[in-house]
């Protein structure tokens, strides 16, 4: 970009610019390092976006939705200069994912437990479990979780933010929530928030006071 | 699993998203779920764990150097 032909904006399209676009800073920091995953390389994708969109800012037409138009070209920045360098997260494997079924394994896990908000296991995840469970996601799922999830896009903004069809947005959707799904199941039972073999667990607990006090 | 609740599954993605379903087929939905509990409560499975990503709304704000190092980038 740093050949591209510098446009001076208007000084209301500078205004403009300052009132509206400079308070999206936070949600697109948060969505550069949810990309990039570290913070030295957000820091670089946002100055990098930034700088694109103002540059560009005379072509964004007023009215439409400004913090997707953002998205779009950190997404793209992010594409084109930032990807190349990353390690992708190992692969998913899509059967895996495709078949995982939380309801099932709670309800494999505890027959009798009801599925409520009050009961979900999962709330006790602190945000540093959400998050790492969030980055092993594989780049297109763990993107189309954010910009859903975090960001609360429409299927229409992120068809257009990710420059896909509408049916890709929504199986890349569907297929990255079922994989954070799965990931935050092995969170919870790694950190022994529920227990992998919770019936053989507690036959055990209930057995050894009894055997230890001979 | 009756086809009812295997539709319901399918659609409860588009349902919670507020996308792509007419209004027939959201109260269609709807009966299906007051009248299913397992697929009321799987539905509202999903939506908490929806919900828990929202959690993370604004728990990395940018940096405030960042924020002033872009502003006089931008003014320079």
């Amino acid at each position: 970009m740093a050949e591209a032909k510098r446009v001076e904006l208007s000084t209301e399209d500078k205004k403009r610019f300052q009132r509206d676009a400079i308070p999206l800073l936070d949600s697109l920091y948060a969505g550069a390092l949810r990309m990039t995953r570290n913070p030295a390389d957000a820091e670089d994708l946002l100055q990098e976006t930034m700088m694109r969109a103002y540059r560009s800012f005379d072509r964004f037409e007023e009215g439409t939705n400004l913090k997707a138009w953002l998205f779009r070209i950190l997404t793209n920045a992010y594409i084109n200069t930032y990807r190349k360098k990353q390690r992708e997260p190992q692969k998913i494997s899509q059967d895996e994912v495709q078949d995982f079924d939380l309801y099932q394994e709670l309800k494999d896990h505890d027959p009798q437990l009801s599925v409520t908000p009050e009961t979900l296991v999962l709330d006790r995840l602190v945000d540093g479990d959400i998050l790492q469970a969030i980055e092993e996601l594989p780049e297109q799922f763990r993107l189309a979780v954010v910009l859903s999830d975090v960001e609360d896009f429409s299927y229409a903004e992120m068809a257009e933010i990710m420059d896909v069809p509408l049916g890709t947005v929504m199986s890349r959707l569907h297929r990255g929530r079922k994989a954070l799904q799965k990931r935050l199941w092995d969170v919870a039972r790694e950190r022994g928030i529920v227990k992998g073999e919770a019936k053989l667990d507690g036959k055990a607990a209930r057995n050894a006071p009894a055997g230890g006090a001979h | 699993m009756k086809d009812e609740c295997k539709q319901a599954i399918a659609q409860a993605y588009l349902y919670l998203d507020g996308e792509g379903l007419s209004g027939e087929e959201r109260s269609k939905l709807e009966t299906h779920l007051h009248e299913c509990a397992p697929c009321f409560e799987r539905v509202g499975l999903e939506k908490e764990v929806t919900h828990l990503l929202s959690r993370l709304k604004g728990c990395t704000p940018c940096p405030a150097e960042l924020k002033n190092k872009i502003t006089s980038l931008l003014e320079s």
